[in-house]
């Protein structure tokens, strides 16, 4: 409660002193060592501001002393500076910090040997990898104050209004949304789809996912307007949509769509009379087949509806699949607890740029959610794909895979005409005959 | 067979609820009952966010597939329970079924004994050829049928010509809704509520007085006709206008010489506007005094947004609350992975029974996480609430209940 910072602000960064620091050491490299306490990946609730001040204070005698130099950076992070003849203290403190940790599972899942607590350097060997580390962070920091600031600008804000188009309001959503109920909309349905990947970059279809284009309903609409420019519209913009959806596959030619297919829906959806008609007029083997991909924000929106609907379409022999997490998001959505049978993490090329630290968080969420139910969706560069396999994932979605699978077609195409042509050469009395 | 609800009445009989269809039932077949019996499913049992209409109705189909095979009639009961009268049907055949409609909410505390258990909670079983079982069967569903009709008569007395009709709203009304909102008075529509710490036998502490547009009272000004509640998406919508007609209201105040903390709820959007920008200069350096609440839904809307507010916040000197959670959300979901300053949980009264240790587990580790100083109980209309909290270790509180705390501690100046 009490007024705590108010000053704080005006000081210049750690990031920034800690660079300063390193500059200024540079004239006397190999004097000191380093060691990088790596509190960022403790749990949120074992970082609080107390926990801070008790391993900060940890560092008291050394620094009184004149031998050492601490900085606490933006993620709680912690650098240590000290004079190599203080190696021995300085060893001393670390342990009482790490024991401060002690019970936190990244200190648990330590294995013997690996030390994920803390990074040490030699300000001599090490400088110019220190000194990379530092400026990492400090960009990772000017990035996040400049996208904060962006979303403020009024500036930038009129700049994507001119390339994005229009905002949407409740006045073209009532439009679109009449508009909708009587409109065809066989032809901008659209199917993609989600494969196994192995390394020889070969595509191995899973499911499809069949979807309204709404890039293409907004050009045949509304042309002009970013539907996405207000969330809460858009979602209810859905819900529209999923009546539709649903009407489109009843429809006969749509039973016939091959293999397993996938189609968004909001939970109301489920719970509405329309579902319910869908649902009597397909076949019970049909049911097998289907995969419903529910949104975290309408899952979140009111849980108990999501834990009766997907109960309810489970029991069926519906599947269902959690959609719309990113590497931000998905470690805080448990999949087994929700009880999905799989889930959609959303590529992003932070996932790649985000360093060694970022690649072994995705890897434990992956790990965690289970790698075979995890599909990496939006992939548009191999580049995604390549990063989906190095954290364990084997499914794909995105224009990437597409593109691959047509690959595929070619030179499955190219391989057989060739086989015909090899048997044409041995003896014309076969040809044609496996074909 | 294959029916719900038998259309049979003795000849003066008028009234067509599924409960006297049933005792009329009853009634016909007590002089031949060989083959008969009943199994009474108690859904009034479910917390109330479980008991919703088409909740019910969906439960009830699990047994479709019974009434289309068997001589099976299901009666929907005014209360939410369902009861299934058979004759000759194996007792195997209704267990699938049965199983089914638990299934459906295995989330709530009704199903946590075991199937078929002593405890169990969920059926009672009636055979009605035994005297004993016909009576007890017989007078339980006429206690039913006398409490729907008396449920009845007051909610008649409630759609009074007073009440609001309350349409759920449509994108159509939205605009006009909107319209209204930007300029009609709502200085006297600001209400507020204090959150405080209260600990048995010791002084209480105002955290913060949450300063709110009262939504009833603000619909009747802007759509009497119009329920703004009914669609959850479009709400949110609403709520983004309403936080800057709040904002703006709220900056006219001189925060210098405010001695109470105040708390206010925006969407993200909002946070990173220009509204918010505005008022920030009128707070100047008095933005400790200023909890911002943002909702769960929206935090999950957009992480990077909620991450960029929460850290422009927290560095210009705000703290951060998250609204929006109950005791089931937080079987799902840890908050103290959002970093916020404080976390809010909405008590509702399908708590008051909480008694399954698991998921008293969870609340402790909660708790826990986010630290017990974070955590405020809010919601809360009750003395039971007060007490299940403090014994997770919980001393903040807000809601009805508290109000009149808080007034008392006023009146005898422990506050």
């Amino acid at each position: 409660m009490a007024d705590t910072e108010g000053a704080k602000k005006h000081i210049p960064s750690q990031e920034n002193l800690l660079l300063a620091y390193m500059q200024r050491l540079e004239s006397q490299k190999g004097e000191h060592k380093a060691v990088h306490l790596h509190l960022s990946d403790l749990k949120p609730y074992n970082r609080r501001e107390h926990h801070l001040r008790a391993a900060e204070n940890s560092f008291e005698n050394l620094i009184k002393t004149l031998n050492g130099q601490l900085f606490l950076v933006k993620n709680s992070d912690m650098f240590f500076f000290f004079k190599n003849e203080a190696q021995a203290q300085a060893e001393t403190v670390i342990q009482k910090v790490r024991f401060l940790f002690g019970d936190d599972p990244l200190l648990e899942d330590e294995h013997e040997g690996e030390n994920l607590f803390s990074t040490w350097y030699d300000t001599g060997e090490d400088f110019q990898e220190l000194l990379h580390l530092i400026e990492g962070l400090i960009e990772l920091e000017e990035k996040r104050k400049k996208d904060t600031r962006a979303r403020m600008d009024t500036r930038a804000a009129l700049k994507i209004r001119q390339r994005e188009g229009e905002p949407f309001t409740p006045e073209i959503l009532s439009r679109v949304e009449t508009a909708l109920e009587r409109a065809d909309l066989s032809n901008l349905m659209r199917r993609q789809f989600v494969c196994s990947i192995d390394a020889q970059m070969i595509p191995e279809q899973s499911f499809s996912e069949m979807f309204i284009s709404i890039a293409d309903l907004r050009e045949t609409m509304i042309p002009g307007i970013n539907l996405m420019s207000n969330r809460w519209l858009f979602q209810h913009l859905t819900e529209t949509l999923d009546r539709r959806m649903l009407s489109l596959l009843s429809k006969n030619d749509a039973q016939s769509i091959s293999g397993d297919i996938s189609f968004n829906a909001n939970v109301t959806t489920l719970l509405s009379s329309g579902f319910q008609d869908f649902d009597d007029n397909i076949t019970a083997s049909r049911r097998g087949s289907m995969i419903i991909e529910l949104q975290k924000v309408d899952i979140f929106a009111d849980l108990g509806a999501y834990l009766f609907a997907r109960e309810f379409v489970q029991e069926k022999g519906y599947r269902v699949c959690l959609d719309g997490l990113t590497h931000k998001t998905m470690d805080m959505v448990d999949r087994e607890r929700l009880g999905a049978d799989m889930a959609k993490l959303v590529w992003h090329s932070d996932m790649v740029d985000g360093g060694p630290d970022m690649h072994e968080k995705i890897r434990g969420m992956v790990k965690r959610a289970n790698p075979a139910k995890v599909i990496l969706c939006r992939v548009d560069t191999r580049e995604a794909v390549d990063f989906g396999h190095s954290v364990g994932i084997k499914m794909f979605q995105g224009h990437f895979v597409e593109n691959l699978i047509s690959e595929d077609g070619r030179r499955r195409e190219l391989l057989r005409l060739k086989r015909r042509m090899e048997r044409a050469e041995e003896g014309p009395e076969f040809s044609e005959e496996y074909d | 067979m294959a029916q719900t609800g038998t259309v049979m009445t003795f000849p003066g009989s008028e009234s067509t609820s599924e409960e006297a269809q049933l005792l009329t039932r009853l009634r016909f077949i007590e002089d031949d009952r060989a083959g008969y019996y009943a199994v009474q499913i108690f859904l009034s049992g479910l917390r109330a966010s479980n008991r919703k209409p088409h909740f019910i109705n969906i439960a009830a189909k699990t047994f479709d597939n019974l009434l289309n095979n068997f001589d099976v009639t299901l009666f929907k009961m005014d209360n939410a329970d369902l009861v299934l009268l058979c004759k000759d049907v194996p007792v195997e055949e209704i267990d699938p079924a049965m199983h089914k409609a638990r299934q459906l909410f295995g989330e709530d505390p009704l199903t946590d004994s075991e199937d078929g258990s002593f405890e169990d909670r969920f059926s009672t079983w009636y055979d009605l050829v035994q005297q004993g079982d016909y009576s007890a069967f017989l007078e339980n569903i006429t206690t039913l049928s006398e409490e729907a009709i008396e449920r009845q008569r007051r909610q008649n007395e409630l759609l009074s010509p007073n009440a609001l009709p309350g349409e759920r709203m449509q994108p159509k009304d939205l605009a006009a809704i909107t319209l209204r909102l930007q300029t009609v008075e709502i200085d006297d529509l600001i209400h507020e509520q204090a959150a405080a710490v209260v600990r048995p036998g010791a002084k209480g502490e105002i955290l913060f007085r949450e300063q709110y547009v009262a939504m009833r009272e603000l619909q009747k000004r802007v759509a009497p006709k119009v329920n703004l509640f009914g669609s959850n998406w479009l709400f949110q919508y609403l709520t983004e206008t309403i936080d800057r007609r709040l904002l703006n209201s709220l900056a006219r105040q001189d925060f210098e010489i405010m001695t109470d903390h105040i708390s206010i709820n925006l969407n993200i959007s909002t946070v990173l506007g220009r509204e918010f920008q505005h008022f920030h200069q009128n707070v100047g350096a008095h933005s400790s005094k200023v909890v911002v609440e943002l909702q769960l839904i929206d935090v999950f809307a957009d992480m990077s947004a909620y991450a960029d507010a929460r850290d422009m916040l927290q560095e210009n000197g705000y703290r951060v609350l998250i609204d929006g959670l109950n005791p089931l959300s937080l079987q799902f979901f840890d908050p103290a992975l959002l970093e916020a300053d404080l976390v809010k949980i909405n008590w509702g009264q399908e708590f008051e029974n909480e008694d399954s240790k698991t998921r008293v587990n969870d609340m402790r580790q909660v708790v826990l996480n986010v630290g017990a100083d974070n955590v405020i109980l809010g919601r809360v209309d009750s003395e039971g609430a007060v007490i299940w909290a403090l014994s997770l270790g919980v001393s903040r509180f807000q809601g009805f209940y508290i109000d009149t705390i808080v007034d008392a501690m006023l009146a005898k100046g422990i506050i």
